[in-house]
Formats: C-alpha cells, structure tokens, sequence
C-alpha cells in the first residue's frame, strides 16, 4: 500500500506549483501526439456545468473541440454549448478586445450563468490581447465573476493545461462564496470529471458510508460549490498528477489535508475510502467505511466468479491518456489479467513506483511512441487485448486486436466496486466477440490462396 | 438571392470547421500521405480526434508542435525538424503542409523555407506542397479545395518541364468535393466509369476512409490515389468538379495545361443526376446504362410514396455551403418548405442562389428554424434538434451518432432515394411519437 501523505515534492512533474525551469518535456515536432495545453484547460474546467465557457480566438479551437468529452451532467447543460468570439482577419489586425467585451455581454444577457470562463488561445495570447483586463472590467460591470484563463495551445501540453486550470480556479474562484449553513462538509473530489457517470457511482458509495461531498472539481459541478472548496474537510486527487499542485496549494492556503487515490479496482475503492474517513479524522465514519467496504467486496467477488474464470490469464497493453497506469493495473489485477505492456508516456516517477509496484518483472515499459510503439509490443507480447484511449481504438480495429476505451470519450463508467463488475463485462465481451474469428479467416476462395497484404 | 447574418458578437454553437481539417480530409484520399500541420499540437490533435470520431478510421496527420519561444524566434527549426523525421522514419510519397492561423498571424514564412528544403535535400519523386489555411477564413469546404488547388499545382509544375503532354480522351479526372461521403465518391466513379471512361478521382476517399481491412501499421495514410495515378491524370481528357468549390482547381488544371472542365454544382437529387448522367451520356456516345434507368424509376416511384409524408413539412438545414446548395435543389423536388438554410461563410455559389441564406451558427438555426419539423445537420445540432422539437436527420461533417454514416449514399438516384427514405422515415417516427404523447396525456 502507498504511503499515506507523500511529503516530498516530485519537482518533475507538471503538477507542483512551482515548476523548474522545464515542468514537461518539449513535444517532439513530427512525432507528437496529444493535444495542447488550451485543451488540457477546457478538460478541467467544462465540466462546470452551469458556467458558460467562451474561446477568445478564430474559430477552430471551439469550432473542432466543443461537444467532444463523455462528461456527463445531472442537470444544467450550458457548458456543452459552444461559445466563441470567432475572429476574423480585421479582428486580428485592430485587436479582438472590444469583441470579447461585446461576447461577454451579449452571453451574460442571454444565459445568465453564475460565472464565465474565457480560454486564450494561441493567436489571441500572440497579438497580446489584455483578457485579464478585460475579463476583470466585465465582472465589475454585469456582476458575475468573469475568469480568464491563460493556457493558449503553445504553452506547452494538454497537462500543463490542466494544471493552468487549476491556477485560474485558485486565484479567481475557490474562497469567493460560503456554503449554506446546513451544508455537511466533508472532501473535495479534485480531477473527477464525470466521464460516463463515474463520479455518480463514487458519490453514491460516499453517501451510504457517510461522507459527503463538498465541491466536485470538476465532474458534473456547479460553479458555487467550487466557490466554498476551502471549507473541505480533506481533498482527494481522483487519478491527477496535473491537480496535485491545487491541491498542495490548498493544503497551505486553508490547511487542508490532501490524499492520491483512485476508484478503479475494489482494492484502490476501498483504500480511498478509508483514507477519506481516516482524515476526516472520524472513528464512527471508519467503522461505517469497514462495514460497507467489507460488505460491497463481498458481494463484487461473488458476482465477478463467472468473469474472472474467463479472464484469468489474459495478458493485456495497457495505454492510457488522462487516467493513471497504476490504478487501472490494480482493477486488471484483481479480474486475473496479466498487464504485459504499459505507458508511461504521461507518468510521473511517483507513478513509474507505483507501476513497479504493481507488475512483473517481464512488464515492457512504453515510455512513447504513439501506435505502432504500442501494436509492436502487442505482438511481441502476445497479448489478447489493448486497453487504450479512443485515438488509438481504429488503429486497433485495423490489426484485429480486441479493445477497450479507457479515455475521455468512453461510454462505460469504470469506477469503484459497480465500475468493476462493468469492465470485467466489457473485457469478456470484448474477447468472446466472433468478429475476431471471422474477420481473420479469408473468403471460402481465398483459402487457397495467401490473402493480400500480409 | 440574399445572404444575411444575424447580428450577435459571439458565435453560439458554431457549425464552423477550421480550414485546417479540410486540407487533413483531401491528403487522406492520396495514398501513403502525411499532412503536416504547421501549429502547436493541438492544431493537429483536435481534427485527428475529429476525424477518427466521423470515420470511425485511424486518420494519418502530424504537427510541428509550435510552443511560445518558437514561434517568436524560428518557427521553421520545428518544420524542418518534423520534416526530418517524417521523410526518414516513413518515406511519404506525398507531404502536404498546412499553414495555420497561428503561423499565419505570426508571419512565418514557410513556404520559401520548403523550398530551399527541397532544393537542398535534392528531393525528387514525392510530391511536398505547401497551402495557407488559417482559420479566420473559409470553412472546411474552402480548406479542402484550396489543398486540392496547391496539389494540382505542385504536379503540373513537376511534370511541367516534361514537354507535350498526349491526352487520353477516355481518362476523365473527377474533383469530389469535401461535403461529399467515401460512397458518394464511389458511386460517382461507377457513374462515370459504366460510360466507359477511366476515372481517376482527386483526392479520393473512397478507397481510403471507407474501411478496409489491410493490416501492419503505417502512420501514413492506406489508401487513396496514388501518386503515379494522380500525376498521370494530367493526360485526362476532361474533369468533371462536383460541388462549386471544385470549379477553382479545375480552372486550374485548364488554365495550365488546357484541360476542359465540368462543373456540376452538385449530384443529389432526381435533376441534378439527370444531368450528370445526360452530359455523361452526350460525351460519351453511350446508352445511359439500364441499372440508372431502373433506379431513376425506382427513385420517381418512392418519391411518388413519400410525398404524403413530405406535404406541409418544413425544414431547417444546417451545412457546409456546396452540401447546402446540393441539398436545398433536393429539398426543392420533395416539396417541403425550407424554413431556414444555414451555411458556415458566403460563397458565390451561395450568394447566386435563389433563396435566402444566413451565415451564421447552429444557434441561428434554432431560432430562424424555429417550428421546422426535419432538422438537417451534422452531429452538433441534436441538442438545438431536441429543444425545437424537429427530428433530426445528422448529414455534413462531423457525424458521430450513427454508425455508418460515411457510407451513406447522397449522390446519383440511389442517394436521392436514400435520403428521401430516410428522412420520411425521420418524420414517420417523430408523428408517431407525438401521436402516441398525446394518447398518454388524454
């Protein structure tokens, strides 16, 4: 099991708060995969639902980008609007500011959000735009709070994004408001993003052991309970190196004890959830954690027999984009399959130890490469399924390897005891699918025949 | 007759694709390409999520990840580096770079450097050409033809030093345009080809995007034309453009080497194919084969079906300017009323038609549309589909809520008879559901 607190600061990784001269190595020009840091900003920030999130630049960075997370909401959908100021060539040559002003206006008036973040983008941070000043004149004009965020694509990657996110919510909305009195405090779910309704599944295994939610930052969030962050009783990192800084930084601010956790695999769900009531610093919670951690595991493994019969073996790549190695490496291990490869590419060396942890010695490390580095270790591996993100999927398709999509834009909710039982489904549907064995016999006059291309 | 825009200071919903997409979608029809894109990453990451989304394939495209300092002191050290690493790791035949609003609003000059790159390298055989896209300009449409217009350039200044050119009658060059589908541009080149020509289709998607099973890896794209084919089109005897955008590099093609072209403003619908298939036929000296006469029938009979369901029926599409145009002639045939055409910038196409048209977004197709009953867009209208209450026919690019979609056939009688169907069957479900609402609420 991992330390409790981890008291040293792994200066490497984008998510410190004061980074060293290069937080994230630069991205190879002809090599590079990924998205940028204007990317890795609208990650962490749309899934406030009830905000309005408007790109100040030309048209693309909104136009190719607005609809495409699997974060999901309970209610308010203004934030799966697209809103740009869509500059134009006479835009760019006299200055987009009036512009920004005027779209700020205009969506205040329309929508009546509680608050408006507006994303720089490359070209507006390039003609130096002043957002900051623009943004903070428009607050004090129309009377909600405005908020720029500064984390245009050529600041570097999608984490340094993310961590840019997390900057903008520090110095503009956490400590602004104050819960309503009756409001039970309890944790800060910090870089749960909802995707395919996983924060729902771990919210409702908080509630029946008790602790409550205090702000979702940012799975399917309203703008005012990220305003009371400060009044947590303890923050959780769901599966974020870029937050950890937000998090240390709370830590200092309000004195807010923070831990890494994740709810991917019945052993990572039941540690987090102890580590919640453990610092919550509340006997009477722990025993209520116990009972029902002791009570779910029991009745996962008894529903999970039939598929761990069917997956105990198997050898899987594991790839993954925005969630950690480590924890979806814990989940595999406990349905019985063997991860053989792994990425690293987005790996801290907290998170390579933890890896470590986890894996056998004969485990190949993908540190990067993008896909053929990881159908190459597939083969060699003979592994029976990829476990990638969705960038990756249609590659996969192409050389007949089972998959599962473990990135933002999946559909299937992974997380805590249910999330579990449904990735051991998807794993056993996924290789008992006849596609494999049709597509890779040849046509009846073929079969003499070698087929094309092999 | 009128293009309008509503006035508002923000875009809402935009329909509005980067020109930068389009030049990635025409470098997928060439075979063993690599579009390059001159940004930072996410230039590249988000149209290649983009794509992979819409296809349903992996889409081959690469970036010379510009950061801040680059960009300030020499954004070409990370072109010709990405450059470096592209030719000597794949060896493409083809390499398409795609100029940025970022590169374009900093002033990098790239298009001298790729030809001292070239010259320098002696670089001989592929083909590397260099296109201006920024996205304050232009939609995905104008990016497509433009990239269309440069490559065409780069193979007559190749093979331009070669001397007289012998011209096959029998070879017609096809330009698709960007609106329309891998099946589009297949059942097109069936069209042509039952008059007894070799087709040579530029760029061609539908042996690239439409799925295919070839495995081994390559970052490149699999399948399109290729490169010899696409040099030896310049011997066509004639090219046929579909869509406006088209008409400009074929205007190309017959200014600097002399061949005739057709443009065919679009394929869909009952008089648009007439028309194609009688130009083919006088060409050609052919019959019209007996499969098109049948299917003209069939399309004029299930038509006849429909036009119950069509009556009173209104319409609000939502489309890139040529797929609206192409649409708007269809919508015309079946009788509905077109209460709303939204297109994403002014084209003369566009400006010449005979209806009003707004520029504008999927925000303005909510409430110029308003009351519509059949809602035709691509995949970002469900939610403004949903709350005007009209059923919602997904058409364009992107299209990620239905499987198949790059499959579906708009061009000749059989697409018209596929839309037509489709979208009856649209309005049928929604009647029915309305009907069955109100049983409930009795």
């Amino acid at each position: 099991m991992d330390p409790l607190r981890q008291d040293e600061f792994d200066s490497q990784a984008c998510g410190s708060m004061a980074p060293k001269a290069k937080p994230c190595p630069r991205p190879k020009p002809g090599e590079a995969a990924g998205g940028c840091s204007f990317d890795g900003a609208q990650i962490t920030l749309l899934p406030i639902m009830d905000a309005a999130h408007l790109v100040h630049g030309p048209i693309a960075c909104a136009g190719n980008s607005w609809e495409s997370r699997g974060t999901l909401s309970s209610g308010p959908s203004l934030s799966q609007y697209g809103f740009a100021t869509d500059l134009t060539d006479s835009d760019i040559i006299f200055g987009g500011e009036k512009k920004l002003k005027d779209s700020i206006d205009y969506i205040a008036g329309r929508f009546a959000p509680p608050a408006i973040f507006v994303y720089s983008t490359c070209v507006t941070a390039l003609i130096g735009e002043d957002m900051d000043a623009v943004c903070k004149e428009a607050a004090d004009r129309i009377g909600i709070p405005v908020i720029p965020v500064n984390s245009p694509g050529f600041v570097g990657s999608k984490n340094l994004g993310n961590r840019l996110a997390g900057d903008a919510l520090l110095q503009y909305v956490i400590g602004t408001g104050e819960p309503e009195p009756e409001t039970d405090l309890g944790v800060n779910l910090i870089g749960e993003y909802n995707i395919a309704g996983e924060m729902w599944d771990i919210e409702k295994l908080m509630n029946s052991a008790g602790i409550a939610v205090t702000s979702r930052i940012t799975g399917d969030a309203r703008y005012k309970e990220i305003t009371w962050a400060h009044r947590a009783r303890v923050n959780m990192v769901v599966c974020s190196r870029a937050l950890l800084g937000l998090a240390r930084e709370m830590e200092s601010r309000y004195g807010i004890p923070y831990f890494e956790g994740s709810f991917y695999g019945a052993k990572e769900t039941t540690y987090s959830l102890r580590q919640m009531a453990y610092l919550m610093n509340d006997r009477e919670m722990e025993r209520r954690v116990d009972r029902l951690t002791e009570r779910e595991e029991a009745r996962l493994s008894q529903e999970l027999r039939p598929y761990r019969k069917l997956l105990r073996g198997k050898r899987a790549v594991l790839y993954t984009g925005g969630v950690k190695s480590w924890s979806v490496i814990s989940a595999l291990k406990e349905l019985g399959v063997q991860v053989v490869g792994v990425g690293t590419n987005k790996s801290t060396e907290d998170d390579v130890r933890r890896i470590a942890d986890r894996v056998g010695d004969d485990t190949e490390y993908i540190p990067e490469g993008g896909a053929s580095r990881i159908i190459k270790t597939v083969r060699e591996r003979k592994a029976d399924i990829m476990i990638a993100g969705g960038r990756n999927m249609y590659v996969a398709m192409k050389e007949q390897i089972p998959f599962i999509d473990i990135n933002q834009e999946r559909h299937k909710a992974y997380a805590g005891y249910e999330g579990l039982l449904r990735l051991a489904k998807e794993l056993t549907y996924s290789l008992a699918n006849p596609i494999w064995k049709l597509a890779a016999s040849p046509a009846p006059w073929d079969k003499e025949a070698p087929p094309y291309d092999r | 007759m009128t293009v309008n825009r509503r006035k508002k200071p923000a875009s809402v919903n935009p329909m509005k694709i980067g020109q930068s997409l389009g030049a990635v979608l025409a470098l997928q029809g060439c075979y063993r390409a690599m579009p390059l894109i001159h940004g930072s990453q996410g230039c590249s990451a988000f149209p290649k999520a983009l794509l992979t989304r819409h296809f349903r394939e992996p889409i081959a495209v690469q970036t010379s990840a510009l950061q801040e300092m680059d960009v300030i002191f020499d954004a070409n050290r990370n072109l010709e580096e990405a450059l470096n690493l592209v030719l000597s790791k794949h060896r493409p035949d083809i390499i398409g770079i795609i100029g940025t609003e970022l590169t374009d609003v900093a002033g990098v000059d790239y298009q001298n450097m790729l030809k001292t790159y070239k010259r320098e390298r002696n670089m001989r055989g592929g083909l590397a050409f260099s296109v201006v896209l920024p996205d304050f300009r232009g939609s995905l449409e104008s990016g497509f033809s433009s990239t269309v217009e440069s490559m065409i350039d780069e193979m007559i200044q190749q093979v331009g030093h070669r001397g007289q050119r012998s011209m096959n009658t029998r070879q017609i060059t096809l330009l698709p345009g960007s609106f329309l589908t891998p099946a589009d541009v297949m059942e097109l080149k069936e069209i042509i080809s039952s008059f007894g020509f070799e087709v040579i289709a530029l760029p061609d998607i539908s042996t690239s995007l439409s799925g295919h099973l070839l495995t081994g890896f390559s970052p490149l794209t699999r399948g399109g034309v290729p490169l010899d084919s696409m040099l030896q089109s310049l011997q066509s005897g004639l090219t046929i453009a579909v869509g406006g955008s088209m008409e400009r590099p074929a205007r190309r093609l017959h200014n600097a080497i002399g061949t005739p072209y057709k443009v065919f403003e679009g394929a869909m619908g009952l008089k648009a194919t007439d028309e194609l298939l009688h130009f083919l036929h006088q060409i050609s000296g052919e019959p019209v084969p007996l499969r098109y006469c049948w299917q003209r029938e069939n399309l004029l009979d299930s038509m006849l079906d429909a036009h119950f369901q069509f009556a009173g029926m209104s319409v609000v599409a939502a489309l890139e300017p040529d797929h609206l145009h192409s649409v708007s002639g269809w919508l015309e045939e079946l009788g509905v009323e077109q209460k709303a055409l939204i297109t994403s910038f002014e084209t003369p196409l566009i400006a010449g038609m005979e209806r009003e048209v707004w520029v504008g977004d999927l925000d303005d197709a909510e409430v110029l549309g308003k009351g519509a009953d059949l809602w035709i867009s691509n995949s970002h209208g469900i939610a403004g589909a949903k709350r005007t209450g009209a059923a919602f026919m997904p058409a364009g690019f992107p299209v990620w809520n239905e499987l198949g979609a790059y499959m579906s056939v708009s061009a000749g009688y059989r697409g018209a008879m596929e839309w037509s169907n489709k979208a009856g069957n649209l309005l049928m479900q929604r009647e029915a559901g309305s009907r069955e609402s109100s049983v409930r609420h009795r």
